[in-house]
């Protein structure tokens, strides 16, 4: 379950490296830290402000939330540091079977509607683009629209328009509409990032954080071909 | 015979000017069937009858060093004894003797080869490696494709049925098709209704000619409006996507293996939910290819795509004799995404004056059970000008119901529970390429297919 596609020379990025590429291409990732120790975590949760978020940061681990690997909502960075602890104690499998490069604190996004964008590299039909409502129920609700690049701001609103929950993202139930150009121009990156870099396999943004202004990545997963 | 785009020269020889490099396919000046036979139950007997009696206009010269003449016409011992001038030859002899039969028929100036036979890259190692020298002698000679394990090629404009069942009603769909069988379903609907196709090519093994070679080619034939397609895979996605994009005509296509393909336990999201099946949605949505997802859909949307005016806006009219499917009717255009507009308060009253008491005047407006052909063509003039488009249904065996329709309007015709004079109307309808469809489900469907691709950035 923790391991890359087999047969291939793969590896996930880490989050920090992931968001790094992110930010090359002026998409809004989360304000983060990487700590390697419970003070470094605190630090980190004193100066990127509380709330917090701790995801703990392995290549064997993509579904960080399946192992006990993530603490959302730290309130203090005292919390913050015995979070650190927690999670490394309560990981399955033990952190000493894993490469643990740290844990990531990252700064709690705003409340907003979850979408995921993705990106999959097909053998046949090359770089595909995919939108969709996010979180961690996305395979179940399979709400998902794909377009293979190159993908214009006005395709990329087409396929959030295509979606079931299309509803939730323009003012569901007295909501406020979300942020439609901006969740279009991660769409249009992740087109360009596929195109730029060949060595990308799949890329997962999700979720990203829907916003009436603007938009937050606050978890990334970028599966390179070494 | 005059050849269309072609003239005759002072031999009485037709020459026409080769516009397309598989001309010699959809329109041959002579055909040699290589294996004719005298066995009835043989495809070599079977295919020569059928390009016989369907009535194709020059030569056609069975080769078989055996017989002296089949089906009456005299054989051609080989190859290298046919006359010039043969375009197209058509293969129906044992698999191993086959890259030799392509060579020779290079050697002798034929352009183009139905391969009928089967026995290669469908039936294992050895087969495929006959097939591989098939593309060899393919590349030398320059000798163009079609199968093997074919179920041939069907041209009723040119008289040209190399294939089988005997079909000529001539019509404006193309049909191209990976399985022979599926093709012939299709082709064998619209000439059952007097609807007609432009083309049947059965795609086979596609070792030279492919999908997108036909789309090429059927792009720019007069003959064609609308090209149906049944596919398992796209041979070569690039080349498929560069022709498709400057493909003017409408184009469906029934995709087969949609589940599970392509699918495993992944680690990304993105990975888990990108089945083929949705790459290939994607693909046919950003090339405006519809997508059907059955072969009545298939056959719906053909007809629909080759025949129906396109609409002015979503605005539609229902006419009918029968209240259950206007019903119908009315649900499928809700779901659809076509709006059932309320007739505007002046032409309701005009209605009434016009139309017995007991008629509903409203939308879908029910003509009840005795509507006639004329209380249907004053309701169908008196609202034309105020709706994007009539759906007419007729509910039982109106007499004269094909003289109500006009080619060319915006009009969709539905026809059931009308018996023998539902089947002779809906053919005389047809004639004049006004598309009847069966049930209010499959016209409305058929009739949204003209929306898919509004608001689809180009």
């Amino acid at each position: 379950m923790t391991r890359p596609p087999a047969g291939d020379r793969t590896r996930w990025l880490p989050e920090a490296e992931a968001f790094r590429l992110l930010a090359g291409y002026r998409l809004p990732v989360i304000a983060h830290r990487l700590a390697t120790t419970p003070e470094e975590a605190a630090q980190a949760a004193r100066d990127l402000g509380c709330p917090v978020a701790l995801k703990v940061v392995s290549p064997e681990i993509p579904h960080k939330s399946d192992v006990g690997g993530v603490r959302l909502n730290v309130a203090t960075p005292e919390d913050a540091g015995a979070a650190f602890t927690t999670i490394l104690d309560r990981l399955t499998p033990h952190p000493s079977r894993l490469t643990i490069q740290g844990i990531l604190v990252a700064k709690m996004a705003a409340p907003g509607t979850e979408v995921i964008v993705g990106m999959v590299r097909d053998p046949q039909f090359g770089p595909a683009v995919m939108v969709g409502l996010g979180g961690i129920f996305v395979e179940l609700y399979q709400d998902v629209a794909f377009r293979l690049p190159p993908l214009s701001p006005a395709e990329a609103r087409a396929m959030l328009g295509e979606l079931k929950a299309a509803p939730l993202l323009t003012g569901y139930r007295g909501q406020p509409p979300r942020d439609l150009d901006a969740l279009a121009a991660c769409a249009c990156a992740v087109a360009r990032i596929a195109a730029e870099h060949p060595e990308i396999r799949e890329i997962d943004l999700n979720p990203i954080i829907a916003h009436e202004r603007g938009c937050m990545i606050v978890d990334a997963k970028i599966l390179v071909h070494e | 015979m005059l050849h269309r785009a072609g003239f005759l020269l002072a031999t009485g020889h037709p020459l026409r000017i080769m516009s397309h490099p598989l001309d010699s396919i959809f329109r041959p000046r002579s055909v040699a069937v290589i294996g004719a036979s005298n066995s009835p139950e043989k495809f070599g007997y079977i295919i020569l009858k059928n390009i016989l009696e369907a009535g194709f206009r020059g030569p056609v010269y069975p080769v078989n060093p055996k017989a002296a003449e089949i089906l009456g016409r005299p054989c051609t011992p080989s190859i290298a004894d046919l006359p010039p001038g043969v375009d197209l030859a058509v293969i129906i002899i044992p698999a191993k003797a086959v890259p030799q039969a392509v060579a020779e028929a290079g050697q002798r100036g034929i352009q183009s080869a139905i391969i009928i036979s089967g026995g290669f890259a469908e039936a294992g190692e050895a087969g495929a490696a006959l097939q591989r020298e098939v593309v060899e002698a393919s590349r030398r000679s320059g000798v163009r494709i079609v199968g093997p394990n074919c179920q041939g090629v069907n041209i009723p404009p040119h008289g040209l049925c190399a294939s089988w069942p005997l079909l000529t009603e001539q019509g404006e769909i193309a049909v191209i098709s990976q399985s022979g069988t599926v093709g012939a379903a299709l082709m064998d609907w619209a000439s059952q209704e007097h609807v007609g196709c432009s083309a049947f090519v059965s795609l086979g093994n596609r070792c030279d000619v492919d999908e997108t070679d036909l789309i090429d080619y059927l792009a720019q034939d007069a003959n064609t409006r609308a090209i149906a397609a049944y596919l398992e895979g796209i041979k070569d996605l690039d080349r498929f996507r560069r022709v498709v994009s400057g493909c003017t005509k409408p184009i469906v296509i029934l995709k087969s293996g949609r589940t599970a393909e392509g699918r495993r336990a992944a680690e990304s999201h993105t990975r888990s939910l990108a089945g083929r099946d949705e790459l290939y949605t994607a693909l046919f949505r950003q090339l405006r290819i519809h997508r059907a997802d059955s072969l009545e859909d298939l056959y719906d949307a053909a007809k629909a795509l080759a025949y129906l005016p396109r609409p002015a806006g979503r605005r539609i009219l229902t006419i009918t004799s029968s209240g259950g499917s206007g019903i119908l009717a009315t649900d499928w255009a809700e779901w659809s995404g076509l709006q059932v507009a309320p007739l505007p308060g002046p032409v309701a009253e005009t209605l009434r004056s016009l139309l017995p008491a007991h008629c509903i005047v409203a939308n879908p407006l029910d003509l009840t059970g005795d509507g006639t052909a004329a209380l249907y063509r004053k309701v169908v003039e008196a609202t034309a000008p105020h709706f994007d488009y009539q759906v007419i249904i007729f509910g039982d065996p109106i007499l004269q119901a094909a003289d109500v329709v006009t080619p060319g309007a915006p009009q969709l015709v539905i026809f059931l529970g009308g018996a023998e004079v539902e089947r002779q109307e809906r053919a005389r309808m047809h004639q004049k390429k006004v598309p009847v469809f069966p049930t209010p489900e499959r016209g409305i469907r058929a009739l949204a297919r003209l929306f898919a691709f509004d608001g689809v950035a180009a």
